[in-house]
């Protein structure tokens, strides 16, 4: 089954590491990811998007189409890309004033407040983000995430990233239980 | 197969597959959507202590590629399509001087500077040659990040075996996203067998003179060399035509399509089948030598063809000149960068079948 992530928010925040994490993961839980990312003057404004797509099987069109997840970070990511929403789960941070106009599904997780309070660096937050989707969509094991984190982030910070994983993930259970 | 499945970006992968290949000289000039592959190079071929050089424009890394061709080195360059452009009158004397090499094209929006955006508008400019005379280049066409790495591994040796230069044409979508590859074994360039037409070391080895040159003034020579080149071409399409098909046994309608267009044709396909229509896919990866016989094939079984490109309709005339009026022929496409979306293509194929939903 083709499952497709749209990671948004604001250039900096490390979506595209996010991205490229989530893809490496499920490629480690043997599956198919394809991860594409705007280049170019789209890529050097304040905006920031990535794409993941996974499937079980060959993946065809390489974007995302029509998402099953959009993870929203910032107002704007989530006013442009929200609306795009078809169906799906919208995964936004509580610092995000929502619009009752969306009419997905749409869980409200505290990733920006956990990144800087709970691990003790806001600029984890990416990685708290990754482990809310990964926790929310359930497509990836824990330990691949986990394996993807350690080959993905500049040397010397694993365990805090693999905190801000644990924390991520956490945020996840809490809000489908 | 030497290893894990790795997550990459396409222009890398090219690179990985290019150092791997025993490539000994990379010349390179920054250009977007190919600048990742440039700079992988820059690391790797270094770290190997191989030939990086970052030329001073796309014209001098392309001579550059027929000096370091010329004494027998794999060489490469790679670049995005106004700098190819730049590069053609030093592909036409590769071709001329019948040296191996291999060029990439990681293909944005054209004419002009055009845009950044991926765009299949380079194809008569990859299949005619490119620059001035009789020539062709062998044009590779991947559509994944493990196809652009497998085929650029190979271009090197098909590249040497009929010594023609060997194009992999691939786009910016191809070039800038990640997935899964899977890398061949590493060949040792030291290892790879010395070329009959290498120049340098002579006093060494005391053997007679050799010339590289594309130059000869004599017409009757010129032309008996021309002729002994296009024979060598008549191999190249009877060994190297490559493609790939997709339910065309039963097939209606064939899209023909490559590269990134092949992938959103392939959706399209499902999405069609699921409705009851028969479709298939005939997918050239070699785009010269163009698969016409196979789809000449197809033809006299009764099928249609919907030609699907990111351009303004350029593979369409070969297809034509494959189908040779045996069957209609439409075609569909984007441009400027834009990419068709598989409900685009779907809607085609229902208009052509004439079954809109």
């Amino acid at each position: 089954m083709r499952v497709e992530f749209r990671l948004s928010g604001s250039g900096g925040q490390g979506l595209l590491l996010a991205g490229i994490v989530l893809a490496e993961a499920a490629i480690v839980d043997g599956k198919n990811a394809v991860q594409t990312q705007s280049y170019g003057p789209e890529a050097r404004g304040g905006s920031s998007k990535a794409e993941v797509i996974i499937s079980d099987e060959e993946i065809d069109y390489p974007k995302a189409t029509d998402p099953d997840y959009l993870l929203a970070l910032t107002d704007d990511a989530y006013q442009t890309y929200g609306s795009l929403m078809k169906k799906g789960t919208i995964i936004t941070d509580s610092s995000v004033k929502l619009d009752p106009k969306m009419g997905v599904k749409t869980i409200v997780l505290p990733i920006l407040q956990t990144a800087r309070e709970a691990v003790g660096k806001q600029v984890v937050a990416n990685i708290v983000a990754l482990g809310a989707l990964g926790g929310v969509s359930g497509i990836v094991s824990r330990q691949a995430l986990e394996q993807s984190v350690l080959s993905r982030v500049p040397k010397g910070t694993g365990e805090l990233n693999l905190k801000a994983l644990a924390a991520g993930l956490a945020l996840a259970e809490k809000a489908i239980s | 197969m030497s290893e894990e499945i790795r997550l990459m970006k396409g222009d890398e992968a090219i690179g990985e597959a290019a150092v791997r290949a025993g490539c000994k000289a990379y010349f390179g000039y920054p250009i977007t959507p190919q600048n990742e592959l440039t700079a992988y190079m820059a690391k790797h071929m270094l770290d190997k202590g191989r030939t990086f050089i970052q030329a001073e424009s796309e014209v001098a890394a392309i001579n550059m590629v027929y000096g370091a061709a010329s004494t027998g080195a794999r060489a490469m360059t790679s670049s995005s399509s106004p700098g190819i452009s730049l590069k053609q009158e030093g592909i036409s004397y590769l071709c001329g001087a019948d040296l191996p090499c291999v060029i990439v094209n990681v293909a944005r929006s054209g004419p002009g500077l055009g845009g950044i955006s991926p765009s299949q508008g380079d194809y008569f400019q990859s299949t005619r040659g490119g620059g001035h005379g009789d020539y062709h280049t062998i044009v590779l066409a991947p559509k994944s990040v493990q196809e652009a790495a497998d085929l650029t591994y190979e271009a090197f040796s098909i590249s040497e075996r009929y010594r023609i230069p060997v194009l992999v044409l691939a786009d910016g979508l191809i070039g800038q996203m990640m997935e899964g590859v899977v890398f061949k074994d590493e060949i040792d360039p030291a290892s790879l067998p010395p070329e009959p037409f290498a120049v340098g070391h002579q006093a060494e080895t005391g053997r007679p003179n050799r010339h590289v040159t594309s130059i000869n003034l004599v017409p009757e020579e010129l032309e008996k060399q021309n002729i002994v080149r296009f024979e060598r071409y008549g191999q190249v399409k009877k060994e190297l035509t490559r493609y790939e098909e997709v339910q065309v046994e039963d097939a209606d309608l064939v899209l023909v399509a490559y590269g990134t267009a092949a992938r959103v044709c392939l959706g399209a396909l499902q999405d069609a089948r699921r409705k009851g229509l028969k479709v298939g896919l005939f997918r050239p990866i070699t785009l010269w030598p163009f698969p016409d016989a196979a789809i000449g094939r197809l033809a006299g079984k009764g099928s249609r063809f919907l030609s699907v490109e990111m351009s303004m309709g350029q593979m369409v005339e070969d297809v034509r000149l494959a189908v040779n009026g045996r069957a209609p022929v439409d075609f569909y496409g984007r441009c400027g960068g834009m990419v068709p979306s598989e409900e685009e293509v779907l809607a085609e194929i229902e208009r052509i079948l004439g079954k809109r939903s």
